[in-house]
């Protein structure tokens, strides 16, 4: 129960109390994770955390990965690349590769489990081998957005994920119109990580000092890929409308450039815009930098997240935890967290994106009303326990199946 | 003796219903043919998500028809549907649907949103925990509330009314038929909850039961 603990000042006594309440009801169900990758990767990062959290509550949960060979690999990054949109001419042996290597793999169900959770579609096929005594319940968890997944790739795995008990998704525009129940469990965020953690002032500074960034002038930031769906670009053009008003710098923390030629091109282009400002920092970060992130959006006055496209958009619910203003391009998953005027501010255009900047800016009674709100809102909403409980719920949809509404011991 | 109290709490897993809309016309159809279960979490169990956003709004419609469709007088009016002026779920959603129903009469030219913006009729599979404690005077149930989350005070203000066609809420019910305090239990009642935010109310519901309780230590 240590481990949970330490979330208590976090979402205080009544919320962990709920979730080992719950726990108390599982003990001892045993519930076998499966997805393809043990390190690398959010789903790899989400079982760390999550699976060490289920059994010290108790539950006797376990985590196993599918074995593949290199063309396994390459064929499940094709679907994985074609349920995000992208065009990939199908060809049927791909559905061929995907089930072989899923059958050779098949001992991986040897043990019984209450509950088998599959997480995205590389280990799907897996539930044709289903033994109803030894396995009978099966969920899905896709953490992928697949809203705009090509047909004949999609089509290859629908026939096996209509097989399983439940579905679970960031998002509703994530769904795809199932026979089975699509369960909506939002990605979360840890507070204790390094990225998340608390922060001496002096930690903050220092940090911020140390990118070249002066600490005592006020500064926006926009944490992102260097991706043209996050239109640093555009971030640029507001900023530049900002500085006729305001006196304040503008930092761009992105990574990724370095091995992604169109990330290249884009932070090439961002470089152009900003013209050599003194003001306007582009910081191009290794993928480890998640002190200096966290230290850089403790220390700024507004966040931005311009984006045109986006998936759930964790990075806003990063800064919501940390009381930052956020101005959000209202688009996918942003549009979940930001409520206009309440918890942020959400934008469609560039003019707009100046103008809440400038507001935030000048007025800190708003932003720090802004701020607490989207605090809160983070805090009940997309923390670590809260996506603990959702998985102790979807343990006890086993055994409360088309039920509306289910009292609990 | 009084009839003990019995705290519960409400948590619950977000279902979608396969039902979607991208303009008014489809949000209309949506209305009519989703199930009860589904206009409860869009136009109640906002207040429990989105709860300190006060009534601003407050139901899922509402903020959809101002955020993607920017039609503020229509988000206005949606907004102010009373959940707690409904007596049924039915009534809420038969005064959303003449709302939008009226509204896209007058209008003549209604836009669809783009992809990935459409308005998705969910539903909640709601569990219900009882808590450990018990409240059976106005001393222990004040204690009660006091640790109690904000899914207690949503279940027992909310959730079960709703649910069991009650006339009052759980409190106000033991407060007038366990305790005699039919004044504590009237003022509760009186309390809506969609003009506070959560923790606002379980502070004016807390404020009410220590002024009786200092009422009753002082006489």
């Amino acid at each position: 129960m240590r481990e949970l603990d330490r979330y208590t000042p976090i979402v205080g006594k009544a919320e962990i109390a709920e979730i080992k309440h719950l726990a108390k009801n599982l003990r001892g169900i045993r519930v076998h994770h499966i997805n393809s990758t043990k390190e690398g990767g959010g789903v790899a990062e989400i079982l760390n955390r999550m699976v060490p959290l289920m059994q010290s509550l108790g539950i006797n949960a376990t985590w196993d990965t599918v074995d593949g060979n290199t063309r396994f690999f390459d064929v499940t990054k094709m679907f994985h690349n074609a349920m995000h949109g992208q065009e990939i001419k199908w060809k049927p042996e791909y559905a061929d590769v995907l089930l072989e290597t899923n059958l050779k793999n098949e001992a991986i169900l040897n043990d019984p489990a209450d509950v088998t959770v599959i997480h995205d579609p590389q280990p799907l096929p897996l539930v044709t081998f289903r033994d109803k005594k030894k396995r009978p319940f099966w969920l899905w968890r896709c953490h992928i957005d697949m809203s705009e997944a090509d047909y004949h790739f999609w089509a290859a795995l629908r026939k096996y994920v209509e097989e399983f008990d439940g579905s679970i998704f960031h998002m509703p525009n994530y769904t795809k119109g199932l026979g089975i129940p699509q369960y909506i469990v939002p990605p979360s965020i840890d507070p204790l990580s390094d990225k998340n953690k608390e922060l001496t002032p002096t930690e903050i500074n220092d940090t911020v000092n140390r990118l070249g960034i002066d600490p005592e002038k006020p500064y926006v930031l926009q944490v992102s890929r260097f991706d043209r769906f996050k239109d640093p670009v555009g971030v640029i053009k507001a900023f530049k409308m900002v500085q006729k008003w305001q006196d304040a710098q503008l930092v761009l923390a992105g990574g990724g450039a370095a091995d992604d030629p169109e990330g290249a091109a884009v932070l090439e282009e961002v470089r152009e815009v900003a013209n050599n400002d003194p003001n306007i920092h582009i910081l191009d970060l290794p993928p480890t930098s998640h002190f200096e992130i966290n230290a850089l959006q403790r220390g700024a006055r507004v966040i931005v997240q311009k984006s045109l496209r986006e998936g759930f958009g964790l990075v806003v619910t990063e800064a919501m935890w940390k009381g930052k203003p956020v101005v959000g391009g209202a688009t996918g998953g942003i549009t979940t967290q930001i409520i206009q005027n309440i918890s942020g501010f959400l934008v469609h255009t560039i003019e707009g994106t100046a103008f809440h900047i400038r507001q935030l800016l000048a007025n800190q009674g708003l932003a720090e009303r802004l701020g607490t709100a989207a605090k809160e809102f983070a805090r009940s909403n997309f923390l670590l326990p809260s996506h603990l409980k959702a998985w102790l719920l979807l343990l006890e949809t086993k055994q409360h199946q088309n039920e509306k509404i289910s009292f609990l011991k | 003796m009084a009839e003990p109290f019995r705290f519960f709490t409400e948590t619950g897993l977000t279902i979608h219903t396969n039902f979607k809309a991208d303009s008014l016309k489809s949000l209309l159809y949506g209305l009519k043919k989703v199930s009860g279960s589904s206009i409860f979490y869009h136009v109640h169990h906002a207040l429990l998500r989105r709860h300190f956003a006060t009534s601003d709004q407050m139901n899922d419609f509402a903020r959809w028809v101002l955020v993607h469709l920017s039609q503020a007088s229509l988000a206005e009016r949606l907004s102010a549907v009373d959940p707690m002026g409904c007596k049924s779920v039915r009534e809420a959603r038969e005064q959303l649907i003449d709302i939008v129903k009226e509204y896209v009469g007058i209008g003549e030219l209604f836009f669809r949103v783009s992809e990935g913006s459409e308005f998705h009729f969910l539903q909640m599979h709601s569990m219900v925990l009882p808590l450990k404690y018990k409240a059976d005077d106005l001393e222990s149930f004040y204690k009660g509330l006091r640790n109690a989350s904000l899914g207690t005070f949503f279940y027992h203000l909310i959730e079960a009314p709703i649910r069991l066609g009650k006339q009052s809420n759980d409190f106000s019910e033991w407060l007038s038929h366990s305790l005699n305090e039919d004044d504590l239990a009237d003022e509760i009642a009186r309390l809506n909850p969609y003009v506070y935010n959560l923790w606002e109310l379980k502070a004016e519901i807390l404020q009410r039961v220590r002024r009786r309780l200092k009422t009753l230590h002082t006489s």
